[in-house]
């Protein structure tokens, strides 16, 4: 450092000093507010974790339970009736019969061979 | 090994070393926030949420203070660069760019000196409060402004150089002296 450093530095740190006539805000308070803010973001930030479980979990509950449409057959329809068609299957085949009447047409056991069914 | 009163999510920092260092880092945020009081104290608790949070995290490869002066920077620049792009976007709206220079006309330094140093370049003014206010070398006031140390050596010089000429033609050295 030369004389002209030194004196710009005693120039610069005097003019400061004249120019910032408040003292800095004590560290105590400024730190208290800091740790403040810095607890309020942390629950801020849990509580969207906490919300975004409980929003999944929700879901997967939701997804996870049997609804009405998937039950197989209408018991009251079976006993009312002597024809059934699947519900809206697509694995199953649409066909729809009567177990009486068609059946027999198109099991070949059932037809009489020399008067006795086989 | 931590401090009694190390951070927890910085383990090598400790409270009492921030607050050692309290009123320089308050100094540089100061002059940072155009010697806006409250934006300085706003921009020094955000620097110590960085901290306590582990954001920023202190390995000691650097001085405390160095580390910290840079938060103040990155933090600062971050700033400046939301709100540049608020400002465009409502000077586009409004078709009035005239707004952008409302901020360069805050009140800034009172005082011939600082008047100089801040009609110094950005990186200029930087380096020369660093070094000759907030008593860092040329290596770590480079390493806070985020530049090379060649670079940094580089900006001091022709601040000095720009310095000295702007006080000798207003005579603010000798009469500052008296």
């Amino acid at each position: 450092m030369t004389e002209i450093d030194d004196m710009l530095r005693d120039n610069l740190q005097r003019s400061w000093r004249a120019m910032v006539d408040r003292e800095p805000s004590g560290f105590d308070a400024v730190w208290h507010l800091a740790e403040t803010r810095h607890m309020r973001r942390r629950c801020v930030r849990h509580a969207a974790v906490a919300a975004g479980i409980v929003t999944v979990m929700a879901l997967v509950l939701k997804s996870g339970v049997p609804s009405d449409d998937t039950a197989y057959i209408e018991i009251a329809e079976l006993f009312e009736s002597t024809s059934w068609s699947a519900p809206s299957d697509a694995l199953l085949p649409e066909r729809e019969f009567d177990i009486y009447e068609d059946i027999p047409s198109f099991i070949e056991s059932t037809e009489p061979v020399g008067g006795a069914l086989l | 090994m931590r401090d009694g009163d190390a951070l927890e999510n910085n383990p090598h920092v400790s409270r009492s070393a921030l607050e050692a260092i309290h009123s320089q880092v308050f100094g540089w945020a100061l002059s940072r926030c155009n010697f806006d009081h409250m934006a300085a104290e706003d921009l020094v608790q955000q620097a110590y949420v960085e901290l306590l949070s582990g954001r920023a995290r202190f390995d000691n490869k650097s001085s405390l203070k160095t580390f910290v002066f840079a938060i103040v920077q990155n933090l600062v620049r971050s700033r400046y660069r939301r709100l540049a792009s608020r400002l465009r976007l409502a000077a586009n709206l409004a078709a009035q760019p005239r707004d952008i220079a409302v901020i360069a006309d805050e009140p800034g330094p009172r005082g011939e000196v600082w008047k100089a140093v801040y009609a110094l370049p950005a990186r200029q003014r930087d380096i020369i409060e660093l070094v000759f206010c907030r008593e860092l070398t040329i290596e770590e006031a480079s390493s806070v402004m985020g530049v090379s140390i060649g670079t940094g050596r580089v900006h001091y010089d022709r601040a000095k150089k720009a310095l000295r000429t702007k006080l000798a033609d207003t005579s603010v050295t000798q009469n500052d002296r008296n």
